[in-house]
């Protein structure tokens, strides 16, 4: 049955891997964190803005695990939402749902096969942004003649564990939104607004509306820079409040943040296979 | 030459079945042996229309068995059912014993279910690649599908150029990839050219031949006479009728046309095995017993020594769609 199973996986990743939105959102990605957290800022400090005048520290390998793990909660999670949309919703576009169903395996194995290859997906999202940040980081070094001094592996390991669930729960939003609407476009739709202009929304009038603050403290994106946090720069200031993924808090523990982002990946997937179960397949 | 006339073995099912299904017990799923595919009162209701209604069907175990009926009579959803993609609102399924939907009944069924569905961006091969590895079929048996439906020869191009007619041929090689005893088919000639049709559905039978089941839904009269060893016609979610193509088909009758009927008429009336002679103009049709046949060429013989001139001798049958516009109260004609 296990072997069944790793079959099952190994179809799934095949799929994923011969998918060019695969590779397209892959590309967005490490194309969206080169230029926002290094080429953008780099570029204002050699022009010699006053703004990014203190800005080459928070570009050097030091920093590596603070300016990589905060594109995560951010465009990051945008990014694999859409990856765990369509890895889910095309299969209604395409009316393929039938022909998976209708071979041996059950719903619930089919699912699980599908979660774990969607999962692995997700790792070259990390790894290859991290190594991208160690290039960009370490040349820029070179460039300003700076002495490389890198993060602890422990704190690397950390940060891109954290760095996984964060997209994780991003790609379980988008597998139950594909799911409730059984297609693509709203749940891209609904799940961008969400993520970007909802939750960025009210964590912005959280500081200065005080009652909105128990609420921010239970969204992803809060509790996803709650971990950052928590693992990049324990007790430090976050990501700041101007720019691209801009956040300035409520904060909330790196323990309560990992138990909250669990339960969301839990109803989300949950609730995802209970709806496949149970509803009819046309 | 005789015409051997058959019993009436069809009858109209209207809300009870003609042939009960043998073996049916009283649990959910209590299949007899001898029939692959077993279904009693299957009921699918959508809000308030009955997209099946109280459904009892029997496949026997090696026989090709035409599912016929207009469209929107109910052959997909009983098809989805069948295969557990959709639950049922009421009564049985059993599918060789076991219960629907369940992964050892899975196993043993291939099937194609309305227009092929594949991942657009795989070629065909690898899209049975995929589902080798779904059910466990070795690699090498991507290759004997495809030859089977004569597709290898663009088997490496992505399922998105296909035309139809190939979309259908890899439907039934994904079909096929489990090598499994029974196969359930929704229309698989749809979309083909006319060899293409002649090729899938000997195809078909010879898959027959091999001794599985087959479960052929169709709107094609013609198709189902080609292919089926029994019908089942469903019209408005219901059996209407089962049996034979032959026994569908019921009896034949002889037609003479002569130029004095009545003294014809007493004259075929005393031939042996008739059973009636009806006169309609100079037109007596003449219908035999259900074990007897009539003697066209004695009748003939008879008719003109009496010095009545025949005009017209042939037996008449009344043709499957026929049979159908007959039994579904002739408003699916579009499905003919």
């Amino acid at each position: 049955m296990r072997s069944d199973f790793l079959s099952l996986v190994t179809a799934e990743l095949f799929l994923l891997r011969k998918r060019a939105s695969t590779w397209i959102i892959l590309g967005i990605w490490l194309a969206v964190t080169a230029i926002f957290a290094y080429i953008f800022e780099y570029v204002s400090y050699r022009g010699g803005s006053s703004e990014f005048a203190d800005s080459l520290d928070s570009l050097l390998p030091a920093a590596l695990v603070s300016n990589i793990s905060e594109g995560m909660p951010f465009y990051g999670g945008s990014l694999v939402l859409i990856l765990g949309v369509l890895s889910i919703g095309s299969e209604f576009g395409w009316g393929t749902w039938k022909t998976l169903l209708t071979q041996r395996p059950g719903r619930s194995t089919i699912f699980g096969a599908k979660l774990v290859a969607l999962g692995i997906a997700l790792i070259p999202f990390v790894v290859l942004a991290f190594a991208l940040g160690a290039v960009a980081s370490t040349s820029i070094a070179i460039v300003e003649d700076v002495a490389i001094t890198w993060p602890s592996a422990q704190a690397l390991v950390e940060s891109m564990l954290s760095s996984w669930l964060i997209l994780a729960v991003w790609a379980a939003g988008g597998v139950a939104l594909a799911m409730v609407t059984r297609g693509t476009s709203l749940a891209i739709g609904a799940g961008i607004l969400w993520g970007l202009a909802f939750e960025g929304l009210l964590s912005a009038f959280a500081s200065s509306v005080s009652w909105l603050e128990w609420l921010v403290d239970g969204l992803i994106r809060a509790n996803g820079y709650s971990l950052v946090r928590a693992i990049a720069e324990p007790g430090g200031a976050g990501p700041g409040a101007d720019g691209p993924g801009a956040f300035s808090g409520p904060y909330v523990s790196g323990t309560q943040a990992v138990i909250t982002l669990g339960v969301y990946l839990a109803v989300f997937l949950g609730g995802s296979l209970l709806l496949l179960k149970r509803r009819d397949v046309a | 030459m005789a015409t051997t006339v058959s019993a009436p073995a069809v009858e109209h099912r209207g809300a009870t079945a003609v042939h009960p299904v043998r073996g049916l017990g009283t649990q959910a799923v209590a299949g007899s042996p001898a029939l692959a595919i077993e279904t009693r009162d299957l009921t699918k209701r959508y809000g308030a229309v009955k997209a099946v209604d109280s459904l009892s069907l029997g496949v026997r175990q090696g026989e090709i068995y035409g599912f016929l009926g207009p469209n929107g009579a109910g052959k997909t959803t009983t098809l989805r059912m069948l295969l557990g993609l959709i639950e049922p609102t009421g009564g049985d399924i059993s599918l060789m014993g076991s219960a629907p939907g369940s992964p050892e009944t899975l196993a043993r069924i291939g099937s194609m279910i309305e227009t092929p569905a594949f991942y657009p961006f795989l070629s065909g091969h690898d899209n049975l690649r995929m589902l080798a590895d779904y059910t466990g079929a070795t690699r090498s048996r991507i290759g004997e599908v495809l030859e089977q439906v004569d597709l290898a020869s663009r088997a490496k191009d992505p399922f998105r150029t296909y035309s139809l007619g190939m979309k259908q041929r890899l439907g039934v090689a994904a079909a096929l990839l489990k090598d499994p005893p029974l196969l359930m088919l929704d229309e698989p000639t749809n979309g083909l050219d006319p060899a293409g049709m002649a090729d899938m559905r000997q195809l078909i039978r010879r898959l027959g031949n091999e001794g599985r089941t087959v479960l052929l839904s169709s709107h094609l009269m013609n198709e189902v006479e080609q292919v089926c060893d029994r019908v089942g016609v469903i019209a408005r979610g219901r059996i209407v009728a089962e049996g034979t193509v032959s026994e569908l088909r019921g009896d034949a009758a002889l037609l003479v046309r002569v130029d004095r009927p009545r003294e014809a008429k007493e004259i075929i009336d005393g031939f042996q095995g008739v059973a009636a002679v009806e006169l309609s103009g100079t037109m007596l049709r003449v219908t035999a017993r259900s074990d007897a046949a009539i003697d066209e060429a004695g009748v003939n013989r008879r008719l003109v020594e009496a010095g009545i001139g025949v005009r017209e001798l042939r037996t008449d049958r009344r043709s499957l769609e026929e049979i159908f516009l007959t039994l579904t109260g002739g408003e699916e004609r579009h499905a003919i």
